[in-house]
């Protein structure tokens, strides 16, 4: 657990960078600083390892206050991932990995077997031990960073915008793991972003901040979305919070319809006879594979023993998991859908049923009630 | 006009063959005034060297240091060499260090610049790692800013070299020795040519070769530049480190859509349901497998 007790970092220009800060960081846990530039937030972060002393109040790890602690000593026993991964050029990837083992005088052996199973641990290929951090691409060197920042197993996890100078494909896939790997880890993190959608997207707790170095609010991220406690946090998260706060609901609580979706060999007037009224229907092969979409409108042109399948068919858009996809993916997937409807699938990629605008929009008022 | 050229060429190889030594006499010959310029000029480098890299740790270091020193060496860089070789005589008559304590001043001067600059280059994020993996200041210095400055430094040490071997000759004129002396009495005082040739190409000559040499070590020390100076090798060894990861998600940033970017695309809004992250377990490589 980290305590800031009044915590303020004033500097001797008047600038107040951290004002008076009071914040409890539960062990086990990613606690998110977000806020704009100048908000103190990495300050903040800078000083439960002392890389920033405060002026005033202070930081207590586990109840013991950091200024009690050898900097050198206490930086050890805290990993620390910093944007652009500050890697050290003249060493190969192992040995960066290895720096904190090293200085801990593990040896040069055990440091390196460490750094080998912590290459795995990221997603690195052992080939790429010899290389040096400028052959790699920005994401790898941002895996070599965390690695680094765990080699010597410390039980906080300190990130500055780790994953703010990748692009955002790359930065998607690097917060996947980062949740995937703290889901095995249960470190204590505080990662620094400026960023709403990852500090919503990785914390479990979210503390905004705002210029000035003051904590404007500090919640779960789902009561940060639901509840901004002022003008200053509303206009942070962004206007679009409610859609973003469908995140937290699991589109499985939805109730599918089934009777619209027919094989691709049903014929056009049977599935037409048996549509009530519905606009749209959906079709699948055998295997209930979706296949496109095809309107009432159609099937009362064609033939009546036309099979589904030989029509031109609406393209379906993209789907969504049932079992593990959130209110938002199947509201995304029905507002992109040309029928206005989404296509709900199981694991396996079979269609379990379509959800239409209106059903979707019932279902979003009753949760977020 | 040619043959004539080459005739001179030929007399003047002749000249410095037969004056290469003179067994019996070790002080007469080319090889003793070549071994002698050997000395003077690495000595003063090496001695210029040792001064140098503590001088600019220190200014690297300690900010307000660094102007007026830089000021104080230039100030001694502005006095011609020859005036300090002869300031220095009645101190140390006509040994060795007359030559190199002036030289290694020079080599001072070029080099300083170099040291800080390339101390002040190293990127701040690898400064600020350093410090939050807990290196103290002294072990930051000595494990991570100066190696990762040894190319800058190693840049000035080339400058420094060759201006330095060109410097000796200069010392020949106080009578310390050196291929300078070749030119200087052997050749401008009896109006004859082929020493003052002779004295030329060999101090030529030793530059380049030592040149040659701090490249060497300079691609020795500092594998990790390699492929960094020229803008063809690096692209080339960015693919070739992509290519093998295959999944990773850094090489599909290269490419537009790869199956990453349509993994990123379908998670874009997984579902996170109280405490802990509510993650499908996606098919491809993840930190924890």
């Amino acid at each position: 657990m980290i305590t800031f007790e009044g915590a303020a970092k004033l500097y001797p220009d008047g600038t107040v960078a951290v004002d008076d800060l009071h914040l409890t960081v539960e062990t086990g846990q990613t606690t998110v600083f977000v806020g704009p530039s100048g908000s103190g937030k990495t300050t903040s972060l800078r000083m439960i390892n002392r890389m920033v002393e405060p002026t005033g109040g202070s930081v207590l790890i586990d109840g013991q206050d950091v200024r009690r602690r050898d900097p050198a000593a206490l930086r050890r026993s805290i990993g620390y991932v910093i944007q652009q991964a500050g890697l050290f050029p003249h060493r190969t990837v192992r040995d960066n990995i290895a720096t904190v083992p090293l200085l801990l005088g593990w040896g040069r052996a055990g440091a390196r077997a460490r750094a080998t199973e912590l290459m795995e641990l990221v997603g690195l290929e052992p080939s790429q031990a010899r290389r040096y951090p400028h052959q790699l691409s920005g994401g790898q060197q941002q895996r070599v960073g965390v690695a680094r920042a765990l080699a010597a197993d410390p039980p906080i996890l300190l990130m500055d915008e780790p994953f703010s100078a990748v692009d955002p494909v790359v930065r998607a896939s690097l917060q996947d793991e980062l949740l995937r790997l703290q889901e095995d880890l249960h470190k204590t993190i505080v990662f620094v972003t400026h960023d709403i959608d990852e500090a919503v997207r990785l914390g479990d707790r979210i503390a905004v901040f705002r210029p000035g170095g003051r904590l404007a609010q500090y919640d779960s991220p789902e009561r940060l979305l639901a509840a901004p406690r002022d003008a200053f946090v509303e206009s942070f998260v962004g206007y679009d919070r409610g859609v973003r706060r469908l995140s937290f609901f699991p589109a499985r609580e939805l109730s599918l319809r089934e009777d619209v979706v027919f094989g691709d060999g049903t014929a056009a007037g049977t599935a037409a006879a048996s549509m009530r009224g519905e606009p749209w229907a959906l079709v699948v092969t055998d295997d209930r594979v979706p296949l496109g979409w095809v309107g009432a409108g159609q099937l009362a042109r064609v033939p009546a023993d036309t099979a589904l399948g030989s029509l031109g068919l609406a393209p379906y858009g993209h789907t969504f998991a049932v079992g593990t996809d959130s209110l938002r993916a199947a509201l995304d997937a029905a507002v992109l859908s040309p029928a206005g409807r989404a296509v709900g699938v199981d694991a396996a990629g079979r269609v379990v049923g379509v959800v239409s605008q209106d059903d979707l929009g019932t279902a979003l008022w009753s949760v977020t009630e | 006009m040619i043959a004539e050229a080459w005739d001179w060429a030929a007399r003047v190889t002749e000249w410095g063959v037969a004056n290469w030594s003179h067994p019996g006499e070790s002080d007469r010959g080319v090889l003793p005034r070549l071994t002698e310029h050997m000395r003077l000029a690495y000595l003063s480098i090496l001695i210029g060297l040792v001064l140098a890299l503590p001088l600019g740790l220190a200014c690297a270091r300690w900010r307000p240091l660094y102007p007026p020193v830089l000021t104080g060496v230039n100030v001694l860089y502005s006095v011609p060499s020859i005036a300090l070789f002869f300031l220095m005589l009645p101190y140390t008559g006509f040994s060795d260090w007359t030559a190199v304590v002036p030289l290694a001043l020079y080599t001072l001067v070029v080099l300083l610049p170099n040291v800080v600059d390339g101390l002040r280059q190293v990127p701040d994020h690898v400064r600020q790692a350093a410090v939050a993996m807990g290196f103290g200041p002294l072990r930051r210095l000595v494990y991570v800013e100066t190696p990762v400055a040894v190319p800058v430094i190693i840049a000035g040490l080339r400058v420094a070299s060759v201006a330095t071997i060109s410097m000796v000759s200069v010392a020949s004129l106080v009578g310390l020795g050196g291929l300078g002396q070749l030119i200087l009495s052997d050749g401008f005082r009896r109006q004859f040519d082929a020493p003052i040739v002779v004295g030329i190409v060999l101090t030529v000559l030793l530059a380049f070769v030592t040149d040659a040499v701090l490249v060497l070590a300079q691609r020795l020390l500092t594998p990790w530049t390699r492929g960094d100076g020229g803008g063809a090798a690096r692209p080339r060894r960015r693919r070739r480190a992509a290519v093998p990861t295959g999944a990773d998600a850094a090489s599909a940033s290269a490419g537009t859509v790869g199956p990453e970017a349509a993994d990123a695309a379908r998670a874009r809004y997984p579902v996170r349901t109280g405490r802990g992250p509510g993650y499908t377990a996606e098919e491809g490589r993840s930190w924890t497998s």
